[in-house]
């Protein structure tokens, strides 16, 4: 009942962009595949070629053994190909039941049978572990269960190969380890499974075989147990790859004051009375399930929520604002987890986009276009944006160089304290040692940084301390010395 | 005027193939208004006059101007319905004002001089308070200004209990040069259009402001990430046009020397067309000065040209109209 | 009561000179109902007016003398009690004559309807509950709905213009036309004013465009007029308000060639202006006024009081007015 898939001589190309290169490649029926590669190495639109998303420019695609143009991804679907984005396609304002069967509607006597698409779809939820009513309306979900539904809306399609983009990056431990679970038993019924990640730690442990691409290219395939995972990066990346993470630097201890002082603040409904402090070069990670309150509590702190607190300082000072514009006037700045609905204007050029937060410093007071293309020059080297042009709009680059791109841009107003919510959600290994080394960087400067993060290695790779938030509490604030994977875990989950 | 950055910004998606078609998009507008003046010429030789340009272009000053402001709203995500309405109050309270001060022993030129920058200052006013409303009250703009435009338009009417309200003799001698008056052969209400056209385009373009106004359209959300003031840019936004209005109605008034409750019927219909015509997306977030410009001369050539021809029934002009409004539109349509 | 005298303080266009067969026909009229009023005077009359909105200086005009009726006569008669209402749409005003019947519970009925045909079933049942009709104006399609109908001369208004143009032109010469909105009222004035024109071959009109009743579209009609047409003789505006926006852009455009601009109805400014002599191209104008709401409520009230009833047709006559004649159509109180 699963597919076997052929792509032969495959090439796509976006104007003169080429993306896709003569790929070739043939996948057998039934078994797991890890897709890897850096961003922009291409292996989101072979994906999107194989689900109907997009047209090769040139090439054959063959399902079965039967030469294939899909015209959309419904005849993708019909044939039992589903792909779950990495940006999600649901429609916010409808419920979650709703989104489920669209375009599929369940029909009793011509009208929709509201009450059979609630029940399968609370059965499916059940099954992608998702705790939450079929009638609550999209719009109100947080990003890691907007990944479950799209998960329940492939299962709903009786998909036969499913194609998994970055399915984890939301996820907590405990919901990544139900999805492992899933996947397993999909497989065992027969579906194939394609699953794009840039954790090689999960590719290994659930894949049968990895296939490896590069600049548009087809690379290398191997079955996963024959390979080790630096070798699975280094064939992404084309070169060895040395440590990950930046050796950590001591944080000045000798410092009169914390940079960022934060005292019982509370934002009502996810975070109660919260206390902490960041040093000056320190780099504070923030660990905790998701819907712990992390991202609500700094979203708070922005004056995005509404919220109380006892005492905000920055460098000793009171602080009093109550906008993230007040606080990026006085030197701190939010990098959103929400890279498309709050980091980045899409349909906006990337010096556009780049320059916003700092904008006055290039209106004199007509803006000066050239000084802030020569920015974009300069970030772009200094960040690695990798882009053809720079006269594209920010939804044209791959995922990982809008992150680059977003964090360049709230670390144009050169804050004293920066608050990065997951920085490296959806960037390749490559991209992601830049990001850690670009943060060292910045701590070494003397700034305080605030990370939060759902991936545990990176906050015990990066952060000089780790705070845990469980159910709107700060549990605890581990130090180096504390930090392991099994202790943050307990916090997280209160199961010390 | 300067560059417009968001014509530079090239979609990604578009394959090679449709360059041709892409080309035309930005200069829908202005060839649309090419071949009308083509077709206005063959059909009758007074339309290539020096003087008829400049009454068509005079008479596009008011609606021109306000759809400066009106650019702005709509960049922002916003929208402004009841622009007609408030030059209509404006109007009427500039006339009621300046006749009291020329009672009550100003001088005629001090009169109508105060009586101007009351119209600023009203039309700046009406636009904070559908501001306030929107961004503090958060109502939608749609019903805030729907509700102003019933408002405004019931308080000339009975400010003029329901007939006209008339300036008086002297005053309107003093004022009419505002409408009449021209600087190089070119009347001065066109002048007024250009300075507002060119600094419009400038703060669009080329200040920190502009660019948030376009950011917020864009996307609201992460321009409030983004450390922008959103409400204070939105506020902004209303006032600007309140001004834009206030300008517009303070070269309306000598025109004709009085307000009834005819004046300004329907300018919002009229400046929101002329700045989707010129190519600014009614949900927001990109748009451009000089298209504005182009659609509202567009608009005021097309009643032009069918009052110089009897080219249809009279009873067919406002079925002319719409014809031009959708093609030029599907001339400069984006694909997204 | 001397019946003659109190109908000339309310009927001031009605000129003796001219009309003294029509007077004498109303006045014979009003003496029957006198004579024939009996004991049921001391009835209570509630009488409901229902009339458009101010949008325009003549239903401004129309507003006004309603409610100075109602001033008037309320205080004059004890037992009568005057509910005026506006409408700004046919729809609007069919809801009122509901709310009229049902809950002001009147007994009679003075409508000036805004469409014939769609206000001819709400008035019908009204009257089926035994109220009492005067329509006015715009006559109903089913004429067994009313009681009583009052309206304006429009074919003289079409017809008085012509034949004093036709005459002041020595039967020669070129004339431009500006229409109001498309409604059988402007179809009823454009052709008695061209029936008579027929009889004049050598008048040429060059064109009638709509001008809405509206001062601003006027003054661009004539700006287009002017620029087509390098010579004409006289301007039949049809209105006083688009006679304003008409000389306006006359006296823009500099032109000497245009010798008469006729307008129509009596607005109080152009009365004034014929009055005083002070344009030289306005020389005769010709009645319409807004007056007749006034008489029809009198007319109506004093009727019931006594418990009689009106004429059932009742046309006001339109009446040329002249310099000399200008006195008498002169109201400084009403705003048209």
């Amino acid at each position: 009942m699963s597919i076997a898939v052929e792509f032969s001589n495959i090439t796509k190309a976006f104007g003169p962009v080429r993306v896709l290169r003569e790929v070739n490649l043939a996948l057998v029926r039934g078994r797991v595949y890890g897709l890897l590669g850096e961003n922009g190495a291409g292996k989101s639109t072979l994906m999107k070629i194989l689900a109907g998303y997009e047209v090769p420019s040139s090439g054959e695609l063959r399902i079965d053994g039967h030469t294939t143009s899909f015209q959309g991804p419904r005849q993708a679907e019909a044939a039992g190909i589903v792909m779950i984005h990495q940006e999600f396609n649901l429609a916010e304002d409808l419920t979650i039941a709703q989104n489920i069967f669209l375009g599929h509607e369940v029909r009793r006597h011509g009208l929709l049978d509201d009450q059979a698409m609630r029940a399968k779809t609370a059965e499916l939820l059940k099954q992608v572990g998702l705790a939450a009513p079929p009638d609550i309306k999209i719009r109100h979900l947080i990003v890691a269960e907007k990944q479950l539904v799209e998960i329940a809306k492939a299962l709903a399609r009786q998909a036969r190969l499913l194609v998994m983009d970055e399915p984890t990056a939301t996820l907590t431990p405990g919901e990544t380890e139900r999805l492992f679970k899933l996947i397993g038993q999909l497989n065992a019924q027969g579906v194939t499974i394609i699953y794009i990640s840039h954790r090689l730690d999960e590719v290994e442990r659930i894949t049968h075989e990895i296939v490896v691409m590069r600049d548009g290219r087809f690379v290398a395939r191997e079955e996963t147990r024959h390979i080790s995972r630096r070798h699975m990066a280094n064939l992404m990346v084309g070169r060895e790859l040395s440590d990950l993470f930046p050796p950590k630097q001591l944080v000045a201890l000798g410092a009169k004051h914390p940079v960022l002082r934060v005292e019982k603040l509370s934002v009502r409904g996810w975070v109660t009375e919260a206390s902490f402090e960041v040093r000056p070069g320190e780099i504070l990670g923030f660990a905790g399930l998701v819907g712990a309150g992390r991202t609500e509590l700094f979203e708070g702190l922005l004056g995005l929520r509404e919220h109380q607190a006892e005492r905000v300082e920055l460098d000793g000072h009171p602080m009093h604002w109550q906008s993230p514009r007040g606080a990026a006037d006085e030197g701190l700045t939010y990098l959103s987890e929400d890279r498309k609905g709050k980091g980045l204007h899409m349909d906006f050029g990337l010096r556009e986009n780049l320059t916003l937060m700092a904008l006055k410093r290039y209106a004199s007071p007509w803006l000066r276009p050239e000084a802030e293309a020569s920015a974009l020059r300069t970030a772009v080297q200094s960040f690695g944006i990798r882009t053809g042009s720079l006269h594209i709009r920010a939804s044209a680059l791959s995922g990982g160089n809008q992150q680059k791109l977003a964090l360049a841009k709230v670390l144009h107003p050169d804050p004293r304290v920066l608050i990065l919510d997951e920085p490296t959600r959806g960037v390749d290994v490559g991209a992601k040692r830049d990001i850690y080394f670009l943060i060292q960087k910045l701590a070494g400067e003397g700034r305080g940084i605030v990370v939060i993060s759902s991936e545990l290695i990176e906050l015990i790779g990066l952060c000089h301390r780790v705070a845990v938030m469980r159910a709107g509490r700060l549990q605890t604030i581990l130090d180096a010395s504390h930090l392991t994977e099994e202790e943050l875990i307990a916090h997280a989950t209160g199961t010390n | 005027m300067p560059p417009e950055p968001t014509e530079n910004v090239r979609p990604p998606s578009a394959g090679g193939n449709a360059a041709p078609w892409r080309r035309l998009h930005g200069a829908g507008p202005i060839l649309g208004l090419v071949i009308l003046c083509t077709l206005g010429t063959l059909l009758n030789h007074d339309f290539a006059t020096f003087d008829n340009a400049m009454n068509v272009l005079t008479r596009t000053a008011f609606i021109g101007i306000i759809a400066v402001g009106m650019c702005f709203v709509i960049i922002s995500g916003g929208i402004d319905l009841s622009v007609g309405s408030m030059a209509a109050l404006i109007a009427g309270c500039v006339i009621l004002l300046m006749n009291k001060l020329g009672n009550v022993g100003f001088s005629p030129v001090a009169a109508v001089g105060l009586g101007m920058l009351c119209a600023l200052l009203i039309g700046g006013s009406c636009g904070f308070l559908h501001g306030l409303c929107i961004t503090k009250g958060q109502i939608e703009p749609f019903i805030v200004t729907l509700g102003t435009l019933g408002i405004y338009r019931a308080y000339l009417t009975y400010f003029a209990d329901g007939g006209a309200l008339t300036l008086d003799n002297t005053l309107s001698d003093t004022y009419s040069p505002v409408y009449y008056a021209s600087l190089l052969h070119i009347p001065f209400p066109v002048w007024v259009f250009i300075a507002v056209a060119a600094v419009g385009g400038v703060i669009l373009n080329r200040t920190a402001y502009g660019r948030y106004v376009q950011a917020i359209g864009s996307n609201e959300q992460v321009a409030r990430y983004a450390a922008v003031n959103v409400d204070r840019v939105k506020v902004l936004t209303y006032v600007l046009l309140g001004v834009c209005v206030g300008i517009a109605t303070l070269l309306y008034v000598p025109r004709l020397g009085s307000a009834s409750p005819t004046t300004g019927l329907l300018w919002e219909l009229e400046a929101i067309a002329s700045v989707i015509v010129g190519g600014t997306v009614l949900r927001g977030g990109a748009g451009s000065i000089t298209g504005t410009v182009v659609g509202a001369i567009l608009l005021s050539v097309i009643g032009n040209l069918l009052n110089l021809t009897n080219l249809t029934s009279v009873y067919l002009n406002a079925a002319v109209q719409g014809f031009v409004i959708i093609i030029v539109a599907f001339l400069q349509r984006r694909r997204r | 009561m001397n019946p003659t005298s109190s109908l000339a303080s309310t009927k001031p266009f009605v000129r003796p000179k001219q009309s003294v067969s029509r007077l004498a026909g109303v006045t014979a009229a009003f003496l029957a109902i006198s004579m024939a009023s009996t004991v049921m005077a001391d009835e209570n009359v509630n009488l409901g007016v229902s009339i458009p909105t101010a949008t325009h200086g003549f239903t401004g005009g129309i507003v006004y003398w309603a409610n100075q009726a109602k001033k008037d006569l309320e205080k004059a008669h004890p037992g009568l009690k005057i509910t005026v209402k506006t409408a700004a749409n046919a729809s609007e005003q069919a809801n009122q004559l509901q709310d009229l019947a049902t809950v002001t519970k009147i007994n009679s009925l003075v409508i000036f309807p805004f469409e014939s045909a769609s206000l001819t079933k709400p008035v019908a049942q009204v009257h089926d509950k035994g109220v009492y009709v005067t329509v006015v104006d715009r006559g109903l399609t089913d004429t067994s709905a009313q009681d009583a109908y009052i309206s304006g001369d429009n074919t003289a208004f079409g017809k008085i213009p012509a034949e004093y143009l036709a005459k002041a032109l020595d039967g020669k010469g070129d004339i431009v036309v500006l229409r109001g909105i498309a409604t059988t009222l402007d179809n009823e004035r454009m052709d008695a004013f061209n029936s008579v024109m027929k009889d004049h071959p050598d008048i040429k009109i060059l064109d009638a465009k709509y001008g809405n009743w509206n001062r601003d579209d006027a003054f661009k009609v004539m700006q287009d007029y002017l620029t087509r047409f390098k010579h004409i003789d006289a301007v039949w505006a049809a209105d006083d308000d688009m006679a304003v926006g008409v000389l306006k852009a006359i006296e823009q455009a500099k032109r000497k060639d245009i010798k008469i601009v006729f307008g129509g109805a009596g607005a109080k400014g152009m009365i004034k202006t014929l009055m005083d002599g002070s344009n030289p191209m306005i020389q005769a104008n010709v009645s319409y006024s807004p007056h007749f709401i006034y008489d029809a409520i009198k007319m109506t009230a004093e009727a019931r009081l006594k418990g009689e009833k009106l004429p059932a047709t009742d046309i006001i006559p339109s009446l040329l007015i002249t310099k000399e004649s200008a006195k008498q159509f002169y109201f400084p109180d009403s705003p048209f």
